[in-house]
């Protein structure tokens, strides 16, 4: 009998270095698979990992590689969520300003592309502040359907 | 396996560039710097080979970005063929198949390129 899936969930920390992003988007595709996605979707949702875990370690630790970034997995019925958690710099939702492809292509720079990709990608992105414990969380969302 | 490897060459005036693997942020600065070197050495049209390349994250997109205007203010350009699904996706979403000129193989990319090359 296959093992009930409601409210299962893991973590995974990691350092904070860029050479372990592959291994997060790999978990990522396989994740969303596991959960029911397709391959698609799966792709999309390895990618928003990657832009998420990108800007921790970027912007949130600066690019210092003696930090963690921890990964919390839930599984439901509804949606996969990824939870990704650290203890550098935050931002909160309503600071997350995306640009407009159209004005983008027409003026085109480095950056700000992530949270876009991230937005576009998943069905939810939210941005969250723990003041008791002083970490700050990306939550990532994709819905099942 | 190499987390990205490049390959380069040129065929007719067009510098084909092969990467293969992930373009992240990780591994972007060897992306950036193949970009450059032939840009610096006056290669001004590049094609970019995707057959190989597993995903691109906003990292790479940017190294393509930081180079469109200065190939193209030398009459030159940068091409895509060969896109995987996924990486179709991420132009596409982000609107770059409107930037950038998007073929389904090589051949049909280098025709455009070198427009005398078929005629």
């Amino acid at each position: 009998m296959a093992a009930k899936m409601d409210h299962a969930q893991f973590k995974l920390v990691i350092p904070s270095q860029t050479r372990y992003l592959n291994l997060v988007t790999g978990l990522a595709k396989r994740a969303s698979l596991v959960a029911g996605l397709d391959d698609a979707a799966a792709a999309k949702v390895s990618i928003a990992v990657d832009e998420a875990v990108t800007n921790v370690i970027l912007h949130a630790y600066h690019g210092e590689g003696e930090h963690t970034v921890e990964l919390e997995l839930r599984f439901t019925e509804q949606a996969l969520e990824i939870h990704i958690l650290h203890s550098g710099q935050g931002i909160r939702s309503d600071q997350m300003v995306l640009p407009d492809p159209k004005e983008y292509i027409k003026h085109p720079r480095k950056g700000g592309l992530g949270l876009l990709l991230m937005s576009r990608f998943m069905d939810e992105v939210q941005f969250k502040a723990d003041e008791a414990s002083g970490r700050n969380e990306c939550c990532l969302i994709k819905k099942i359907s | 396996m190499a987390d990205l490897s490049i390959a380069v060459r040129q065929v007719e005036g067009v510098s084909v560039l092969l990467p293969a693997g992930f373009i992240n942020a990780h591994t972007v600065r060897e992306f950036e710097e193949a970009l450059e070197n032939l840009v610096q050495n006056g290669h001004y049209t590049i094609l970019l080979n995707c057959k190989d390349l597993n995903y691109i994250s906003s990292a790479g997109l940017g190294a393509i970005m930081g180079l469109i205007e200065t190939v193209r203010e030398h009459d030159g350009d940068i091409l895509l063929s060969n896109l995987q699904d996924n990486v179709f996706a991420i132009f596409d979403t982000l609107g770059f198949t409107q930037l950038y000129r998007v073929f389904g193989n090589e051949d049909q990319a280098l025709a455009a390129a070198t427009p005398e090359r078929k005629g």
